[in-house]
């Protein structure tokens, strides 16, 4: 993207974000909190001084879905790209970082007890993104015959990997033995279920990466 | 299963090529070349093709499956 356009994305992103700010600070002052604080919508009227919330989150809710619908117009241009240029996509190791978002899943262990949700497990599947940092190392190769097949071999193999775990987890868990309670054992084939689909994400990177390296250091060059 | 000798160091060499400038002709990397010479690899019949049309030899010379 062009750093122009990148500059307008960030600062209709500010200005929805301070124009947010603002009428919170109008709703708390002006409007009794209206809007801001948790309300009961089925008793909800409409009043003038709303407006200036509800015109900002519209206004933030319309930028998210045209980040969103951006995002994903450039990733598809990008794999198109990859495809008629043959090189890997390029991306910067670091973002393997992004899999410590992963530790999140943890918090599922402290809302679970609280007020029962236990959708933060999922963010187990976030360990996943640790093959970012595999996935750089091999970016911007250039894809000739013998990498397309390692890249078939790599996702292969991760997915029976994956399968495999997930099978077993699921026909332990249908025992309905080991915990000896249902919701015990529903949380933990989200557990389960995410970390495996983490695992696949990560294993088809790190095995794609393995079998390039492994191949280029037991070679000498000419 | 057949073995498969691979005699594509010795046709590179007759030609004056390097693994480098054989790998650009065809189209490939570098590594991929090195695996073909060592027999490691086996190719697909259009970079077969495409190799023995570079080095000026015969398919079956290059590629030999005992």
């Amino acid at each position: 993207m062009k750093t122009n356009k990148k500059k307008i994305w960030i600062g209709c992103g500010i200005l929805c974000v301070l124009s947010v700010l603002l009428s919170s600070w109008y709703a708390v002052a002006y409007n009794d909190s209206r809007l801001v604080v948790p309300m009961d919508f089925k008793d909800y009227v409409f009043d003038i001084k709303d407006l200036p919330m509800i015109v900002s989150l519209s206004l933030i809710c319309v930028y998210l879905v045209a980040l969103f619908v951006m995002l994903f117009i450039h990733a598809g241009k990008k794999q198109r790209q990859e495809v008629e240029t043959g090189v890997t996509r390029k991306i910067n190791p670091k973002l393997g970082c992004l899999g410590v978002l992963g530790f999140l899943g943890f918090a599922g262990f402290w809302t679970y007890p609280v007020d029962g949700t236990v959708f933060p497990f999922a963010f187990f599947l976030f360990f996943g993104f640790f093959g970012f940092y595999y996935e750089g190392k091999t970016s911007g190769t250039f894809m000739d015959e013998r990498f397309r097949e390692n890249i078939a071999r790599a996702k292969l193999k991760a997915y029976r990997i994956t399968f495999g775990v997930m099978l077993a987890a699921l026909i332990i868990l249908c025992q309905g033995k080991l915990f000896g309670n249902l919701e015990y054992t529903l949380i933990a084939a989200i557990i389960i279920l995410s970390l495996a689909l983490g695992l696949g994400i990560f294993l088809s990177e790190y095995l794609l990466f393995r079998y390039d390296h492994d191949d280029q250091a037991e070679e000498g060059g000419e | 299963m057949a073995e498969f000798e691979c005699r594509l160091k010795k046709y590179r060499q007759m030609k004056d090529l390097t693994q480098e400038q054989l790998a650009e002709k065809v189209g490939v990397r570098r590594e991929t070349i090195m695996r073909l010479e060592k027999a490691q690899y086996n190719p697909s019949l259009k970079l077969a093709i495409d190799i023995s049309r570079a080095v000026e030899a015969p398919i079956e010379e290059i590629f030999v499956f005992k």
